[in-house]
């Protein structure tokens, strides 16, 4: 059975071009969010095996959200999606339990790679 | 046991802690309220101090103590630093640096440090507890060895496991981060250096180290490291823990051997003479093998070709070194002279991380030196000139290294005052450097005037930079290693220096050209093409022979004319453009015998020789050859 992802971003571009690429790569992208508070709310319905997860969005940001969810399920799979610059908040999302992260623009085999590391 | 095999890791190991210690102290200084430099600086010094009381060097681990109480008060009341305390502590740095170089040479008795250690132990008391912490069992207090019952032995420390990220690695702080917490899952992580604090910042540079308790193997510490991604390079060391081994089966081999070795840089240069005569004999073999045209032959050929290729460039690797390992000494050095000229300067450096080779590198410290002080001396202007004109009062200076082509570029930038032309156009008149009726100076004349030995810019004679002399310096020790140096300078807004080395000295491609009987060979890393002489029309610019190529004038340089071959060229022959950043010329000579791989060998021109030979080398059939100089062609 093929590993099931939520993916977290507030741009729609950025949503499906990460769909598309773990698609591509044989995941089953089961659910989408545009805020925090909705990838808390939607990895409590779905389980999803990993999540990807934008830095900045509105309402609730990646980081807190990570830090709810790893709160009920410490051993989530999470991804976080950066971008140059963000040094300090990835390193914040690391010690709040994201398990790797991967830096914009996006590189799919780079991207790959990190779910493989996550879900390894 | 014969500690004296350990002498050189003890003193490279030390270097690089008294190294960090700089950066940290200059870190601090920049935010004196910000405290976590001092972790930093405490556990360098620490570990300096373990390792001179392993190699009983008693003064070293002495002073080393003294400078870890003060630390560790500081690092406990989390104090801001002061003007005092930082002055202090730079001080014992030095004689602590000093200190190492002595020991490690048999000259301990040397050693003078009783005014610093009396300094470092006045502060301490000051700071509200007596001199000696060490006695009083704090965290850090550390446990008496049998043997040398005078010095401390290092606290249980667990496996050094240092770690570098892949250049291209984007966030390395992340990363970094990620590796630890990896390392966690195999066994207890402390010692993190830089501290994690440091993991935020875009400075950090993607080397870190940690120390690792527990009982997993070298190569579970490597693959839990690795796991985290974008990992380059893992060292693990051994336990360096000196107590009696535990009972039950010692470590295996495999385990506790460091996957590096540090081999002496003349073992390297051996290894590079013999593959470069390896390449002559190679050139030698393919041009038997195109000769007898025997299949059996070309086969051998053709292999000893490619295994002689991957060798050269495994060597060639071997001998590459980040250029950190000479600029981080200038961060320091430029703040010194700043504070000693009461100028205030902010000094970047970018590129630490592109790589050279070693024996380029090591030539590179004393040129620099001299540009940057330069920089700060007459660049920079003083305070009250800045304001006046409305700069900014830190004025910047910036050490860069970019990889080029087949070179490496280094310059070094100010926004100071710029060159006087004015000034040295007056005075390369006087001294007939150029014409009596110049108006101007172009930026490459500029560089000739500065470059004449002894040349001075300074109004005023300083203890920094002397008189003035240095450029010439710089400009000699460039070339004489295949380099170019270019200079730029704008009145009121700075000057640049721009240096282009080649990445290696030992073998480089090159195009064969003949003229008359001889055969000459010109490094192709400022080759930018060939073009036909008698084909291409020819002017005359500024009393030059040139052509003009793409809308920019090339003049020619006639090899036969210079090198005063007799005889008649022939009507169609090939120019060979050379260029280097702005500067372009055209070499004509009487045909082109094709490229290959040449061994550079040293040479020592005779007197009256024409400085444009860099170097000579030995082709396929044995026979010698020159090497043509870009630098003085163009």
């Amino acid at each position: 059975m093929s590993h099931t992802v939520l993916v977290c971003d507030d741009a729609i571009f950025m949503r499906t071009m990460i769909s598309d690429i773990l698609a591509q790569a044989g995941f089953e992208v089961v659910g989408e969010a545009e805020t925090g508070s909705q990838a808390v709310e939607k990895y409590r319905q779905l389980k999803p095996d990993l999540v990807t997860m934008d830095i900045v969005m509105p309402d609730m940001g990646g980081i807190d959200a990570v830090r709810e969810i790893v709160k009920h399920d410490p051993d989530a799979k999470i991804l976080m999606c950066s971008a140059m610059g963000q040094q300090a908040l990835v390193v914040e999302a690391i010690q709040a339990g994201a398990k790797d992260f991967v830096v914009k623009p996006f590189q799919p085999s780079r991207v790959l790679e990190a779910v493989q590391r996550v879900l390894g | 046991m014969d500690l004296s095999q350990y002498a050189e890791l003890f003193l490279a190991e030390s270097r690089e802690h008294l190294s960090a210690c700089n950066q940290l102290l200059l870190e601090w200084e920049r935010s004196p309220a910000n405290s976590t430099p001092v972790g930093g600086l405490f556990r360098a010094v620490h570990t300096v101090k373990g390792m001179a009381a392993t190699m009983g060097y008693a003064r070293v681990t002495d002073l080393a103590h003294r400078a870890e109480n003060l630390l560790d008060l500081l690092r406990r009341g989390g104090r801001p630093a002061t003007d005092e305390l930082l002055q202090l502590l730079f001080r014992a740095r030095d004689a602590l640096e000093q200190a190492v170089e002595l020991s490690v040479v048999g000259r301990e008795d040397e050693i003078d440090v009783a005014e610093v250690v009396a300094d470092l132990d006045g502060a301490a008391a000051r700071l509200g507890r007596g001199g000696d912490v060490g006695a009083g069992m704090g965290a850090h207090a550390m446990p008496v060895s049998e043997t040398a019952p005078d010095v401390e032995m290092p606290v249980v420390a667990g496996r050094l496991v240092q770690v570098t990220l892949r250049a291209e690695a984007p966030l390395k702080g992340g990363r970094a981060l990620l590796a630890i917490k990896k390392a966690q899952r195999v066994g207890p992580v402390h010692a993190v250096t830089p501290p994690e604090s440091a993991f935020e910042s875009d400075e950090f540079d993607g080397r870190f180290s940690f120390r690792i308790g527990g009982a997993a193997g070298a190569a579970e510490i490597e693959g839990a490291v690795r796991s985290a991604g974008d990992v380059e390079h893992v060292t693990v060391g051994g336990e360096e823990r000196r107590t009696a081994p535990a009972a039950g089966a010692p470590p295996s081999a495999a385990e506790t051997k460091s996957r590096h070795i540090r081999v002496d840089l003349g073992r390297l240069d051996g290894l590079m003479d013999l593959i470069g005569e390896l390449v002559t004999v190679r050139g030698r073999l393919n041009e038997l093998a195109a000769y007898a045209r025997d299949p059996v032959i070309d086969d051998v050929a053709i292999q000893v070709s490619r295994l002689s290729r991957e060798l050269q460039a495994e060597i060639i690797q071997a001998r590459m070194t980040p250029v950190w390992q000479v600029f981080d000494r200038f961060p320091r050095l430029v703040r010194d002279l700043a504070r000693e000229l009461g100028k205030q300067v902010a000094f970047r450096v970018e590129g630490k991380e592109i790589e050279l080779d070693r024996a380029i590198l090591d030539e590179l410290g004393d040129p620099l030196l001299h540009l940057l002080r330069n920089a700060v001396d007459h660049g920079i202007e003083p305070l009250a000139e800045r304001r006046r004109l409305g700069k900014k009062a830190e004025g910047e200076i910036v050490l860069t290294a970019v990889r080029e082509r087949g070179s490496v570029a280094i310059s070094v930038s100010d926004d100071g005052r710029g060159i006087d032309r004015k000034r040295i156009l007056e005075r390369a008149k006087r001294d007939g450097v150029v014409d009596p009726h110049a108006e101007a100076l172009t930026d490459d004349q500029l560089l000739r005037v500065l470059a004449r030995p002894g040349f001075s810019t300074a109004e005023a004679v300083t203890s920094v930079s002397g008189r003035g002399v240095g450029i010439d310096v710089a400009v000699t020790r460039i070339r004489a290693l295949g380099g170019t140096i270019e200079i730029r300078s704008a009145e009121g807004k700075g000057t640049t220096f721009i240096m282009r080395l080649p990445v290696t000295l030992a073998i480089v491609r090159a195009l064969i050209a003949g003229v008359g009987a001889e055969r000459y060979a010109l490094p192709l890393t400022y080759v930018a093409e060939t073009v036909e002489f008698g084909v291409q029309a020819t002017t005359i610019v500024e009393g030059r022979e040139a052509i003009v190529l793409r809308d920019r004038v090339v003049p020619l340089v006639h090899l036969r004319r210079l090198l005063g071959v007799s005889g008649e060229a022939p009507k169609r022959c090939p120019i060979i453009v050379l260029e280097m950043g702005e500067r372009r010329s055209g070499i004509v000579v009487d045909g082109m015998l094709g490229q290959q791989e040449i061994v550079v060998k040293g040479f020592d021109a005779p007197q009256g020789t024409l400085p444009v030979f860099s170097g000579a080398t030995i082709m396929g059939d044995g026979v010698p050859a020159l090497i043509l100089d870009a630098g003085g062609l163009l």
